[in-house]
């Protein structure tokens, strides 16, 4: 019998778990979260907030979960150290866990900038449960909210305040919105989409100060214009939970750096999810890809493998999906290319009347990325291409036309995993 | 455990399974309130290279979607070979649709709900086998391809 710990009770903990059941039924498995809840959607949360989703909704696993699986769930404590040589973490009352096979799935925290006032009431970054418990307290006296940052987590925080009924304003430092995973022209479908219903956005701005006594008035900006506020949301990128692994051997870099089995350098130390780089497939270099399906594929392999197996992981890759006021929107893996960059192909479609935009990226054939606004449909076979390397060459000119759908790409694809045509 | 197979061969491309997939899935399961409901089918049919492929979800052992659902609103039942949408956790975030390696689930923007085929839960037959007039649409056990091989 082993004994497995798991430092971190969301994505990719919990899809680590549940690979190593199906391997390993009998070993023991210590989950550790330093929240109070367990499992939830975390990326539910500004559903929770909107009030489009209610807090029993966001529990990710049925409640007897734990029991079933025969967890020990330890919530509300913080790992604070990693001792690889005695194969053991330290908790925050000092307690010492062993293990055999530890993973750190410890994701990640809000990046709050170094700016005067930032620590004042009324200024939270959005990343739990709690985060939005803590807003909620203030909504019933905020008229008007500003949001710091064009990213993912800024414009949902924004539709949520929005559907709330609070003024927002989101105060952006580049020129457009998303531009982690959008081109300037794709981030003006939804930049529209969000200013026609009503919320304002500030570009080419960022904030300086946050002005008040102890509670948040305003916010400054760096042209001076000052904009009266109580509520200020950071959404301006994340940093790694890897302060547990700072003082020791394992190698990091801005996140945990994992090889191809997830695996740290310490052999029975793995890593998954938002704590952690790996290889892109894409980028061909290795990034954190900050994302749940990223997430949960990482603990499955690092699941997987700390039961026994050697399974290798195929790389991660940018991918998100997302929907504002009914405007969908999908960005796979490259979605911007350098200018003059002649090695790239572009295929494009902007249809403004219809609010619809394609646009797929090639190199040497293979579609290395794309991005879907309006019509997502078959988006999933982009991202099969992507990931298969599929040389595309034959059907260029389909990829992008009315009828494409996976008959044209079925014989292109070198593994064929369920057969349906006879 | 019975699965979806399609005879290439014998699909004309008549849409008839199209249909009553909408019909099935209609609150009074009438092709009138089908059309009313601007019902979406689970099922397409698509036209390549002089013929015609009905698709509709293939519910994978290996389910990227049901794993990339990010509300818990996705589940495979082992038992019955299954992949279960519960509309109510649904949250209309189209990550499953970013997954689907088939391209099988269809975004309906206006419901904000992914719409993919769930075999006509609990009746004995899907409505597209029935529907299908040249009988393209097989509703097989899985070892029936190991038979049409040999
Ligand atoms: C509002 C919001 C919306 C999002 N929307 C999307 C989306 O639409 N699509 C998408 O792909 N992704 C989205 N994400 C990102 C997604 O939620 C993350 O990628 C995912 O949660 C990562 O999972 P994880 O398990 O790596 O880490 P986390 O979910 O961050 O979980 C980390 C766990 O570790 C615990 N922990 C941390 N440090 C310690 C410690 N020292 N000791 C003990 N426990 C610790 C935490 O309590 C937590 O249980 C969103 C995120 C947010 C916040
Ligand atoms: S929706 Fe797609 S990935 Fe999911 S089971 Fe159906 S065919 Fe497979
Ligand atoms: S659209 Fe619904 S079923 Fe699909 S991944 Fe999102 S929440 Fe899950």
């Amino acid at each position: 019998m082993k004994q497995f710990v798991i430092a971190g009770n969301s994505a990719a903990g919990i899809s680590a778990v549940e690979a190593i059941r199906t391997k390993d039924k009998e070993s023991k498995i210590i989950v550790i979260s330093d929240e109070d809840y367990p499992s939830y959607c975390r990326c539910l949360i500004s559903y929770y907030l909107a009030g489009e989703v209610g807090e029993d909704k966001l529990l990710y696993r049925p409640e007897n979960f734990y029991k079933d699986y025969n967890i020990e769930l330890i919530l509300n404590k913080k790992v604070l150290r990693v001792d690889p040589k005695k194969n053991r973490v330290i908790l925050e009352d000092k307690t010492q866990l062993n293990f055999d096979y530890l993973l750190i799935a410890t994701g990640a925290s809000p990046k709050f900038p170094d700016i005067a006032g930032i620590k004042k009431r009324g200024v939270f970054g959005f990343r739990t449960i709690k985060d939005v418990k803590d807003i909620e307290k203030i909504l019933p006296y905020t008229k008007t909210a500003c949001v710091l940052g064009g990213g993912l987590i800024g414009l949902k925080v924004a539709y949520a305040l929005h559907r709330r009924n609070i003024e927002t304003k989101i105060i952006i430092k580049s020129r457009q919105v998303l531009s982690q995973i959008l081109d300037f022209e794709a981030a003006r479908f939804v930049q529209k989409k969000l200013e026609e219903n009503g919320i304002e956005i500030i570009f080419g701005q960022d904030a300086v100060e946050i002005i008040g006594d102890g509670d948040t008035k305003a916010i400054k900006l760096e042209s001076g214009k000052i904009i009266g506020c109580s509520l200020v949301i950071v959404g301006k990128g994340i940093i790694p939970n890897i302060d547990l692994v700072k003082e020791t051997n394992i190698k990091f870099n801005e996140g945990i750096i994992s090889n191809e089995y997830m695996q740290t350098n310490i052999p029975n130390i793995y890593t998954a999810g938002d704590v952690c780089e790996s290889f892109d497939i894409t980028l061909g270099t290795y990034a954190i890809n900050a994302l749940w399906p990223v997430a949960i594929e990482q603990g499955k392999v690092a699941g997987l493998n700390m039961a026994g197996e050697s399974f290798k992981y195929e790389g991660s890759l940018g991918m998100n999906s997302l929907e504002f006021f009914g405007l969908a929107v999908v960005s796979l893996g490259m979605y911007r290319i350098k200018e003059n960059d002649t090695s790239f192909e572009e295929l494009k479609i902007c249809d403004e009347k219809r609010n619809i935009y394609k646009k797929l990226i090639l190199k040497n054939n293979l579609l290395v990325g794309g991005i879907l606004i309006g019509d997502i449909r078959n988006s999933g076979l982009y991202l099969r291409l992507i990931k298969e390397k599929v040389d595309v060459s034959a059907i260029k000119e389909k990829l992008l036309a009315e009828n494409f759908s996976y008959p044209v790409i079925k014989d292109l694809l070198k593994k064929e995993k369920e057969k349906i045509y006879v | 455990m019975k699965r979806l197979y399609y005879r290439i061969d014998k699909c004309l491309g008549c849409r008839s399974c199209e249909i009553a997939c909408a019909v099935a899935h209609a609150g009074e399961e009438t092709l009138f309130c089908a059309i009313k409901q601007k019902v979406l089918p689970r099922k397409k049919v698509y036209f390549f290279e002089g013929k015609n492929f009905p698709l509709s979800c293939l519910h994978c052992k290996e389910h990227p979607c049901v794993d990339a659902c990010m509300a818990g609103a996705l589940v495979y039942d082992k038992e019955k070979g299954l992949v279960i949408h519960n509309e109510e956790r649904c949250v209309g975030c189209w990550i499953c649709v970013m997954v689907c390696p088939y391209g099988a689930i269809r975004p309906d923007i206006n419901r904000k709900i992914p719409v993919r085929c769930d075999k006509c839960k609990n009746k004995d037959e899907p409505a597209c086998v029935k529907a299908c007039p040249t009988t393209a649409i097989l509703w097989q056990e899985e070892d029936f391809l190991l038979e049409v091989k040999k």
